[in-house]
């Protein structure tokens, strides 16, 4: 696995997070998919990146709140689980990608404080044009270095943390999924709560999950 | 006074993507909104260094909104520098706006649009549509509301000037976020449910997961977002510890 080019691309998802346009690529469910194409299992892809979008569903950069970067994150922890495959992937993925998730939330603390030192101060005098399109674009620049420098430690660490630990996941399939679903049903209330509460939102839950329910018990 | 030409306006559509570009604690998007409004500038004053400088100054001081509503911004102010408007009058109306257009992208977009589309996408996943038609289905549908929101606003700017404020009154964009935080609500309860009924079909002991992801669900609710950090370390440790004890077991 060309490990320059992964990096490169976590590079473009980390810009896609914040800097350039938000188009939502870097959003894990994407960024998952987008990797599992890439080590040739879009289904592990999927999976991980599903995880990973319920860990991530009640987290909204509002104001100037830090937030954990899915993109990269998800990168990484795809590219550790098609190494293994099978319950010890799916453990080292979600571990991998909730692990660099934190790391990318400080490393985007340190690029907004290196963005702040770049920006021209508006008070001073001699600000040019060129010089704020210059602080600008090295801000974007610096961006992409970031995420690039970030996913390529993450790769390496996954494989490390895939042959050394991995082969020693000792819960099947059934019960990892479960034990994962149990954490992911925390950030769900969280969500739930966030926009309108158990009480007012009743219905639509009520409806949406036994209706579900039997669509996937006859499925 | 000039009149804003098809290419300047493209420019600084184009370069609004870019708004957060050098985000920063203290300015904020100050210098991604200063930046994607050189085009104007440059156009409004060109041959007045002085002046041209004094104007790329002021628009790089503190300045918040969402990425995808500051074009509303963007599209006013441009019009508002291309009529001469007095520079004081342009400072209060940025920082008059910098409030609304944050605190209502974010209502409309983080908390309703994109988890609302995600949501609708993992259903997909869940229903057994391909990988592929679920990455498109959320890039296509995510993107045409994204990519319209911007679009009407840098329009609407453009038009109105500094009288944004009816335009987004008319759109009555905190109900509308609410209809669509409910969408994404149901959506969440569609994804609980599709994701138990299935681990119930392959295998009934998944139903000895219910009791402790409740229980998961009324923590998570009584904690809030506060709970991320902590329930990151929490798993990340469990599943250290379960590695170690199959390693040395």
């Amino acid at each position: 696995m060309n490990y320059l080019l992964l990096s490169l691309m976590g590079g473009f998802l980390a810009l896609d997070g914040t800097s350039v346009g938000q188009f939502m690529v870097s959003r894990p469910l994407v960024a998952g998919i987008v990797a599992g194409w890439v080590v040739g299992d879009p289904a592990l892809g999927l999976l991980i990146g599903g995880v990973l979008e319920v860990y991530f569903i009640s987290m909204f950069p509002v104001g100037g709140a830090v937030f954990p970067e899915g993109g990269p994150a998800t990168l990484v922890g795809v590219v550790a689980a098609a190494q293994l495959g099978g319950a010890p992937g799916l453990a080292v993925g979600v571990l991998m990608g909730l692990l660099w998730s934190r790391l990318s939330a400080w490393s985007i603390r340190l690029l907004r404080r290196i963005n702040g030192r770049l920006a021209p101060d508006p008070t001073a005098t001699g600000v040019t044009p060129r010089k704020v399109a210059t602080a600008h674009l090295a801000g974007v620049g610096i961006d992409f270095v970031r995420g690039a420098i970030l996913t390529f430690a993450g790769l390496v660490g996954g494989a490390w943390v895939a042959s050394t630990l991995g082969p020693h996941w000792p819960l099947d399939r059934n019960t990892t999924l479960g034990l994962l679903a149990v954490g992911a049903s925390v950030p769900a209330g969280a969500f739930v709560a966030s926009l309108g509460g158990w009480r007012r939102r009743r219905l639509l839950l009520g409806m949406g999950f036994l209706g579900a329910l039997a669509l996937g018990w006859v499925l | 006074m000039s009149r804003l030409t098809f290419r300047t306006k493209l420019a600084v559509f184009l370069r609004a993507f870019l708004i957060q570009g050098s985000w920063n604690n203290r300015r904020m998007v100050g210098g991604g909104f200063g930046f994607a409004l050189l085009p104007v500038l440059r156009e409004v004053f060109r041959g007045q260094e002085a002046t041209l400088n004094e104007a790329a100054q002021r628009h790089s001081e503190h300045f918040n909104s969402h990425p995808y509503m500051a074009n509303l911004a963007l599209g006013a102010v441009s019009r508002m520098e291309e009529r001469g408007a007095d520079p004081e009058e342009i400072r209060r109306f940025k920082i008059a706006v910098r409030g609304p257009l944050g605190s209502l992208g974010d209502a409309l977009i983080w908390a309703g649009w994109r988890p609302a589309v995600v949501l609708a996408g993992l259903t997909l996943a869940l229903l057994g549509a391909p990988p592929e038609w679920t990455v498109l289905f959320f890039l296509i549908v995510y993107n045409l509301g994204h990519l319209a929101l911007r679009t009407w606003g840098f329009r609407t700017g453009l038009a109105q000037g500094s009288d944004v404020g009816g335009a987004l009154r008319f759109l009555s964009i905190p109900r509308q976020a609410d209809r669509i935080s409910g969408i994404g609500v149901f959506l969440l309860a569609v994804v609980a449910g599709l994701v138990l009924g299935r681990g119930l079909t392959a295998n009934l002991e998944m139903a000895l997961w219910i009791g402790p992801a409740a229980l998961g669900l009324w923590l998570g609710s009584r904690v809030g977002q506060k709970a991320f950090k902590p329930l990151v370390r929490g798993v990340a440790a469990l599943m250290i510890v379960i590695f170690l004890a199959g390693w040395f077991g």
